[in-house]
């Protein structure tokens, strides 16, 4: 018996029920789910824009599902983060407003050890950034387009153990760079030659590990409350820095992550 | 305990490789004292403005020398509106309308390319013009004069016309012999609306200018020379004679209207030289919050020939002191004179 590809996504989505890991099947597919906001600081330059220093605060939304099978060395990872900051420069006078969506997607090869305590996951994630820095005071280049594709190599170390009588887990994410493309204005070209004129000038530029030397890193611990909901409090440090066509820009952004961690697997059925 | 270790130390490769070729990408920011500041706005007018050059050969601008005349009048001692009076001196070594500095109690610029000639231009002598029954479409006031020429005053290029504006007034004007597009005062703004009005007077694709911008920090890193044209607009475009007429006022974006109303066949410049201010200018700031603005990608003619310093009308003609007193705009009316003629 045949059944419909519409009708299968529904009984999936209805299967969606969060079972304990000793019921799940060998086909299940296991899915880790966090939803985090944070709130820390932001540190920009971009020398397109001004040669100063801005600081300030910001918040970040962001999300990551994880899917393994229990019996498969590989998983898929995919991570969002939206994030929105306010900076002014040291004089407190000039001001800018910064904006990126990030999305990651990776597959990754695990390794479990010491009775499934330690995990270790090794692979690369797929990025792709787009963004923009307002300056508020510049008149003819007050905005700054970001727009990157970037190969990541990750790492991800997670330990689980109980305190308190309470399952808990710490999880380190370290991604670095590796190679890409993105978009830059060249060292004095306006907005107005590119978007009205059409005169590029190497406004598409490869980078590397040199070139665009960006990383992350996130550190969170899980603390399980009830069967269902489990606490993610965590760091992410986001290092996003440029160096091309002779122009500098970096992006720092540091949260302080609160935000729930979901657990279920999917079950496919067959009739 | 071998495959633990073996484990351990791939992941350890993977991931500190990268890091040690990494580092931080940063700028060496400048002490907010009176020599840091100098030190600052010194630097970002010699990595990015873009007329040292030219300058050098028109005046014999020496941006090094000019380090070395103004650092010695600067000291952590003096006060902020003499580090103002200091940098704005430095500055106005470029003889540039684009340049300028910015502090919430001043507004540093060098306006001497138009307040150093006859203004060639009267707000009453313009009222007197227009009168009272003009009509305003957005940016722009027209009338029909008496002779059925078309005058149109258009006196920033900050006031945005759309193509609906622009089909209207040209309409309006249907019936006349010509035009007279009054451009006098209008120190520039929005290139985009002034190459809107000037698509509505050519009939192909011209080339009417180059522009470039620079590469790297050095004096000569500059792109290549990119022809700029102007397309045809697809609405109502005007195929009779028009006068554009300017004064020393007419700066920037008004500027490169007027070089690219030049390029065209049916029209004459009339007035007086135009102000110039052929660099599109871009800013930065300084570690005390100063905004600085500066030249940054400069324009050229068709000829590939420097607007900066303004561009020659086909018919220098200057308002006189006889006429003004009898309410008489002797730029208006040579322009009504060659377009009846």
């Amino acid at each position: 018996m045949t059944i419909s590809k519409p009708l299968f996504c529904l009984l999936a989505l209805l299967t969606l029920v969060h079972l304990p890991l000793s019921a799940q099947s060998d086909s299940a597919k296991i899915i880790t789910s966090s939803r985090m906001i944070g709130v820390g600081g932001t540190n920009i330059l971009d020398t397109y824009l001004s040669a100063e220093h801005f600081k300030g605060v910001g918040i970040s939304f962001v999300a990551t599902v994880e899917r393994k099978r229990p019996q498969r060395r590989w998983s898929t990872l995919m991570e969002h983060e939206a994030n929105l900051s306010y900076v002014h420069d040291r004089a407190n006078s000039r001001k800018e407003l910064e904006g990126a969506y990030n999305f990651y997607w990776g597959k990754f090869y695990n390794w479990s050890l010491f009775d499934h305590r330690l995990t270790l996951q090794a692979g690369a994630l797929g990025n792709a950034t787009l963004g923009f820095i307002y300056n508020t005071s510049n008149s003819n280049n007050p905005a700054q387009a970001r727009f990157h594709l970037n190969i990541m190599p990750t790492g991800i170390a997670s330990y689980k153990f109980t305190l308190f009588h309470k399952p808990m887990m710490v999880r380190y994410e370290l991604n670095l760079p590796l190679a890409g493309v993105m978009f830059s204005p060249n060292y004095g070209q306006s907005y107005y030659e590119i978007f009205n004129r059409g005169n590029y000038d190497h406004n598409v530029v490869f980078t590397t590990f040199v070139t665009a030397p960006e990383w992350r890193q996130m550190l969170t611990l899980d603390a399980n409350l009830t069967g269902k909901w489990t606490l993610r409090i965590g760091y992410l440090g986001n290092y996003q820095q440029y160096k091309v066509n002779q122009l500098k820009q970096h992006v720092y952004t540091h949260r302080f992550l609160i935000g729930f961690t979901r657990r279920f697997s999917l079950i496919p059925h067959r009739l | 305990m071998k495959k633990i270790i073996n484990i351990v130390t791939i992941v350890t490769i993977v991931l500190i490789v990268p890091v040690v070729f990494s580092s931080c990408v940063d700028e060496e920011q400048r002490t907010d004292t009176p020599a840091g500041n100098f030190e600052a706005l010194w630097h970002i007018i010699d990595e990015h403005y873009c007329f040292f050059d030219y300058k050098q050969h028109e005046y014999g601008l020496d941006w090094q020398e000019v380090y070395h005349k103004y650092k010695v009048r600067v000291n952590d001692h003096m006060t902020e509106t003499q580090l103002f009076e200091v940098l704005c001196d430095m500055l106005a070594e470029l003889r540039d309308g684009h340049v300028n500095l910015s502090s919430s109690y001043d507004y540093g610029r060098y306006w001497t390319w138009q307040e150093a000639y006859p203004k060639n231009y009267s707000d009453s002598l313009e009222r007197k013009y227009l009168g009272t029954d003009y009509k305003i479409s957005s940016g722009i006031r027209y009338k029909v004069l008496d002779d059925n020429i078309g005058y149109i005053r258009y006196e920033s290029f900050t006031n945005p016309i759309g193509e609906g504006n622009l089909d209207d007034v040209l309409a309006y004007f249907a019936l006349c012999q010509g035009i007279i597009i009054d451009i006098r005062n209008n120190g520039g703004g929005d290139l985009t609306n002034a190459e809107k009005l000037a698509a509505r007077f050519v009939q192909e694709k011209t080339l009417v200018g180059y522009m470039q911008h620079k590469t790297g920090k050095g004096h000569q890193d500059f792109s290549g020379m990119e022809p700029q044209y102007l397309e045809p607009s697809s609405n109502i475009r005007w195929h009779k004679p028009v006068c554009v007429l300017t004064n020393r006022s007419v700066f920037s974006a008004a500027n490169e209207f007027t070089s690219m109303m030049h390029a065209l066949p049916n029209v004459k410049i009339v007035g007086d030289h135009t102000g110039g201010g052929s660099g599109m200018p871009m800013s930065s700031s300084l570690p005390n919050g100063w905004s600085v603005r500066f030249s940054a990608c400069p324009m050229y003619d068709k000829d590939k020939q420097q607007t900066e310093f303004g561009i020659d009308p086909d018919y220098n003609v200057q308002l006189t002191d006889e006429d003004t007193k009898k309410g008489i705009d002797t730029i208006i009316e040579a322009a009504r004179k060659l377009l009846t003629e």
